[in-house]
Formats: C-alpha cells, structure tokens, sequence
C-alpha cells in the first residue's frame, strides 16, 4: 500500500499557498517567481540540493524572513498582513521542528518539550507534564526527559524537536532536514515515525530535505527547487519519471558541468585585475 | 577595486558608522519592546515569567557578589593609601576620609559595580543569545509564538534594573570598609570615629547620585549586550567578536554615560 | 457547558462528546476526578467524541493514574475510530481497559 492509495485525495482546501514568491538577502536573489500549494493531510517534501533556495523557502514560509515579491498563506491568511497577535494565534497551530533541533540548551528535553504548552496554555502542571512525556513517548524518547540537550545524540535531538513541534497538536508541521547528518537506520526511523504520525492524526506535513531516498519514501508530493525555482511538482512517481534534465542530474546525483570560459576563469583565478 | 585604497578606507568608515547607528537604533527598539512586554505582557496573557528574572537576578547579582567586594575592597584600601599619601605634603591626610566618602559613594562605586557586571554578564548574555542565534534557537522561540523579547531581553532588564542599586551600595560599603581599614591604621583613629566622620561627610544626594547612575548603568549594559548578542554573526568565531565588542562597548557607554552625569550633576 | 454524569448498575458514567480540545479538557478532567472521589468504579464513555486532543488523552491518563493508586476501576468505552488513533499513536490503547461499549462492561457485572 503505498501513501497514494491510502490518501486518495487529500482535502483540496490549501493550507499553505505560495504565490509568485521571490526572495534573498540584500542584492543576492535566492528564490525567484516560486509558487507551489500543499493541502490539508498531505506530506509535502521540498527536495533541492544546497543553495537551491529551500532553507530560504521554509524561513519565508514560518515568516522569519521576508519575500521582496509575492504572498505566502497559512490557513488562507496573508501571513504578511498579520498583526502580532494574529501571528501569535496562528503559531499556536503551526509546529517547526529545525535541522539541530534549537532546543534551549539550559532547558532538559522534558522542559523543552513542555515549554509550548507552558506558554501558551493553563493547563495544570501535572497535565502538561504527562502531555510532553506522552510525545516524548511518540517519538521513542521516553524516559530521556531528564537529560540535556547536549547529552542527545543528533538523531535524539532532531526526534526531540520533532515532540516538542507536536506537543500544541498542531495542523501543520514543518520538518526542516530530518535525515540529514544521521546514519541511514536512524534516518530510516525518523521516516517511519512522520508516516506513523501522518496515519494517526489529521496533520499536514511540510519536510524539507536534499535526501531522495526519505523524500520518495514520506511524500504525497514533492517540490523540487532549483536554483532558486520550481523544477517541478508532482507525486512520487511523477519525479521519478520526469524526463527534465536538471531533474534527471539531481536524481542521479551527477553535477552538470558547466561550460568553461577560459578568459572569465583566468580572470577568476588571477583575482580580477586585467 | 583595491580595497587598501582611500575608496575603500572611506566605504568601509561609511559601512561602520552606518552599522554604529543601525545597532543603535536595535538597542533602542529592544528596549522599548522589552519595556512593552513588562508593562502589556500580562494583559495578552504573555507575561515576563517571575522565575526568569529571578534567575537572572541571581546571575547578574548574587553572582557578582565576591569579586565585586574584592575589587571595591582594594580599590577603597587604595584611594586611602594615595590619598593619605598626597595629602600629608599639606598635613591635611583628615581629609581623606571626606574625599573618599564622597567619591566613592558618587563615582566610584556605581563605576566598579558597572565594571565588573559588564565584564561578568554583559559578556556572557552576549555568548548566550548569540548561540542561541546561531542554534536557530531564536527561530524556534518566534515559530512557537513566543516573543524573543520577552523571554530573553525582559528578565535581563528587570534583573539589571534591581541588581545594579543593589550591587552599587554593596560596592561602596566595600571601598568605604578598605579605606576604613586603612584610616585607622595610618590616622590612629577607632572604627567608630571613621565612621562618624563618614556620616558627616556624606549627604544623600551623594548616594542618591550614585544609585541614579547605577539605573542608567544597568539598562545601558543590559541593551548592550542583548544587541550584541542577536546581531552576532553566524560561528563561533561571530560569537567570539560579538562578546567582546559587547563587554568594550558596555564599558565604554557606561563611562561616557558617567562623564555625562558628573558633568550636568556638578556643573 | 460541562460533561454530563450518569449513574448506571453501580458505574459513574462520564459521557465525553465533542471536541475535548485545550479548551475544554481542563473540565474533562475535573469532571473525571470528581467521579473517582465519589464511586469507585468509574466509566468513560467516549463514543460521541468527534476529536480529542493530547490534553484529553492526558486527562483521561491522571484519572487512570488516581484509580490505580486508589484501588478504584477505571475504564473507557465505546472509544471513536479518531481517539482511538490518537492512543495508539501514544500506545495508550494497550494501557487503558477499553471495552467496545459501555454496554459491553455493563453486562459483565461487578
């Protein structure tokens, strides 16, 4: 049974919209005219290898960084015209969990876990606490909630983020790397534990990744960013049988050489000066 | 473009003193949003958490505690010396005790106590959020709904607001007992008599000066090294720089806040 | 609006319905505990629950934990397709006494 047959048509209702996106950091263009939708329930995986704008996609949809160009929608909202409560509200229903996992390093994994709900809920001490270890328990790190971060290997810390990005019950969750730096039976496992979240709960699931192996195996979909544009969308298979040649190259892990201009590299190699 | 030429000395003063006010006006907004979220935060049900700021109370204050007391110590011991020193050419060495009440109650206390808060926590809550930056930890706090600010740069500023008083007066006793030690032995007088002459020496409006400064010191630290801290650039070595520029920069708002007070408070 | 409390055969019978969510787990568990102080063989039934969040399911856990340290019975019935996912992701549904309905535990007797 494949992700296909099981989610037959995830909700068409769109939770995040991305229009005509573009955007980079001072003069330096990262992202160019991206567009791309993912709906409720599905796993959407945006793949692209460094520097093809992904990191910068997922930081312009959290609303960390600012496009100069286009719209981002999160539950149909123009996330650009939210007030600071709004965002706040909003956020509530939104679970990031990032590439090192950014928990508190003075905090231990139970108090990260918890700190979501400690901020934004009243819930009774005793109440949060089981909720985290409940999530804790999730992710197969129980009984570690009273260890630091920094006693966490990178798996553990990323499964740790992962719990403390679900401890609100959120809609949507971004995962930001999940296999990225782990040997391949832990990264493995981390696959099988967002498949095992999606099956149990109404979540829509954004992973940004570079690895193709977790991409093929979790996504409905996938989004493939090139150098700062969309090479294509579509269902697993419909990536692996794309006939793009840029696509082709990414699958098949070969750089494209580039045609060599010896005036411009001599001039690169000498340092410009003519 | 060679960049030793003189284009290249004046871009990058340009660069620097646009980056000078640029930070400025970061300090000053942090400030003002952390003031925002002491004052409203519990209104939206986001409050400044008590257990913060006492936490960083104990790092800012209690921790600075016995270095604070050595250095005012010997600094107090010090002044004496020099002061009995110079003033016995006039046979006039009495009189040290008035200068030293008065200097260090209105100068030199709040100076020490600024000092040594900005070497000890200036530099490290610059290490800590610039980390914290760097290990998207800030990300993390903004995507959870849960306002920077307010969870990091509020406690720091209530911590500072009350420790850096509290820390002044503790100096001054220190620098006033180490001068003390010293009169008696150099003018033969008794503990008790040093201290009446103190008392008569001092107003207070000299202690009020000082605690006034201490107020201005402690926010001055605290914008300081927050601003340094979520202005660090990405590595280690972007930490490394912003904890130093953070302790120089401290210092140095603090001594040219101080020029500034003595100039209008005496003038 | 809290949860309804039936009394049945000798059982104190919770019924959840709804949506028991952030907001509305805190009466939940109040309403659960509450019953456990009075009886000592309490119910849940939990077949008009359209979605429980993990404050639910963490609700539902103290109430447990106080009948197991108090001797008392605990048990939930009639549990939703959609709760019962959010157990096993959590693997709850092998910790619970779940019966298919409340009947199911009714006719068993004491």
């Amino acid at each position: 049974m494949t992700a296909m047959e099981a989610y037959p048509a995830a909700s068409d209702e769109a939770i995040i919209e991305v229009e005509h996106v573009s955007a980079g950091y001072g003069a330096h263009r990262v992202l160019e005219d991206v567009s791309l939708q993912v709906r409720r329930g599905e796993i959407m995986v945006i793949m692209g290898g460094s520097g093809s704008g992904k990191s910068t996609l997922l930081r312009c949809l959290l609303g960390l960084h600012r496009p100069c160009n286009g719209m981002v929608r999160l539950y149909g909202r123009d996330i650009a015209a939210l007030s600071g409560r709004q965002w706040t509200a909003l956020r509530k229903k939104i679970g990031v969990a990032f590439q090192g996992g950014a928990l508190f390093n003075s905090m231990s994994v139970g108090e990260n876990v918890c700190l979501p709900l400690r901020e934004h809920t009243r819930l009774a001490p005793n109440t949060m606490q089981i909720i985290s270890r409940m999530k804790l328990e999730m992710v197969n790190l129980a009984g570690f909630e009273h260890l630091m971060p920094a006693q966490l290997s990178g798996g553990m810390l990323k499964r740790a983020a992962l719990a403390r990005a679900l401890v609100m019950d959120p809609g949507l969750v971004f995962f930001d790397e999940p296999s990225a730096g782990l040997d391949p039976i832990v990264a493995a496992d981390l696959d099988n534990l967002i498949l095992r979240i999606r099956e149990a709960t109404e979540i829509t699931l954004v992973v940004v990744t570079h690895e193709l192996e977790s991409a093929f195996k979790i996504a409905d979909r996938i989004t493939v960013l090139d150098r700062g544009r969309v090479l294509m969308t579509g269902s697993v298979a419909q990536v692996r049988d794309s006939t793009i040649p840029r696509l082709r190259n990414l699958l098949t892990r070969t750089a494209e050489q580039q045609p060599l201009d010896a005036e411009q590299y001599l001039r690169r190699l000498t340092g410009g000066t003519d | 473009m060679n960049p030793g030429g003189l284009r290249g000395f004046t871009e990058r003063l340009g660069q620097r003193a646009a980056g000078g006010v640029e930070d400025f006006g970061y300090g000053a907004l942090l400030l003002a949003e952390s003031l925002y979220w002491l004052v409203l935060g519990r209104w939206w049900q986001q409050p400044v958490r008590l257990r913060a700021m006492a936490n960083e109370m104990v790092e800012v204050g209690v921790m600075a505690i016995p270095v604070l007391s050595i250095l005012s110590f010997a600094n107090g011991a010090m002044m004496a010396m020099q002061g009995i020193y110079t003033l016995r050419e006039f046979g006039a060495e009495s009189q040290v005790i008035t200068g030293l009440a008065v200097s260090v109650t209105r100068e030199f206390g709040v100076l020490m106590a600024g000092i040594v808060v900005a070497g000890r926590s200036g530099s490290a809550i610059a290490a800590r959020i610039g980390t914290m930056q760097m290990a998207q930890e800030i990300d993390a706090l903004r995507v959870m709904g849960v306002a920077p600010v307010r969870y990091l740069v509020s406690p720091i500023l209530v911590a500072f607001v009350v420790m850096m008083p509290l820390l002044t007066l503790l100096a001054d006793s220190m620098a006033m007992l180490g001068g003390g030690l010293i009169s008696m032995r150099e003018l033969d007088i008794s503990f008790a008599t040093y201290l009446e002459r103190v008392g008569s020496a001092l107003t207070p409006a000299d202690l009020w000066q000082g605690l006034v400064k201490s107020l201005v010191f402690g926010v001055l630290i605290a914008v300081v090294a927050t601003t340094n801290g979520f202005n660090a650039s990405k590595g280690a070595e972007g930490v490394g720089r912003a904890t130093t520029r953070s302790v120089v920069l401290s210092i140095s708002a603090i001594v040219v806040a101080d020029m500034l007070f003595t100039f209008f408070l005496i003038l | 609006m809290s949860f309804p409390v039936e009394k049945r055969q000798g059982f104190l019978v919770v019924m959840l319905a709804g949506e028991v969510d952030l907001s509305r787990s805190p009466e939940a568990r109040k309403v659960i505990m509450k019953a456990l102080k009075k009886m000592h063989s309490v119910m849940v039934d939990m077949s008009r629950v359209e979605y429980i969040d993990s404050s639910g399911v963490a609700s539902l856990v103290e109430g447990f934990q106080y009948a197991r340290s108090n001797n008392l019975e605990f048990a939930l019935a009639g549990v939703s397709e959609a709760a019962m996912n959010v157990l096993r992701l959590a693997r709850l549904d092998q910790v619970f006494p779940i019966y298919a309905s409340l009947e199911a535990r009714l006719e068993a007797g004491a």
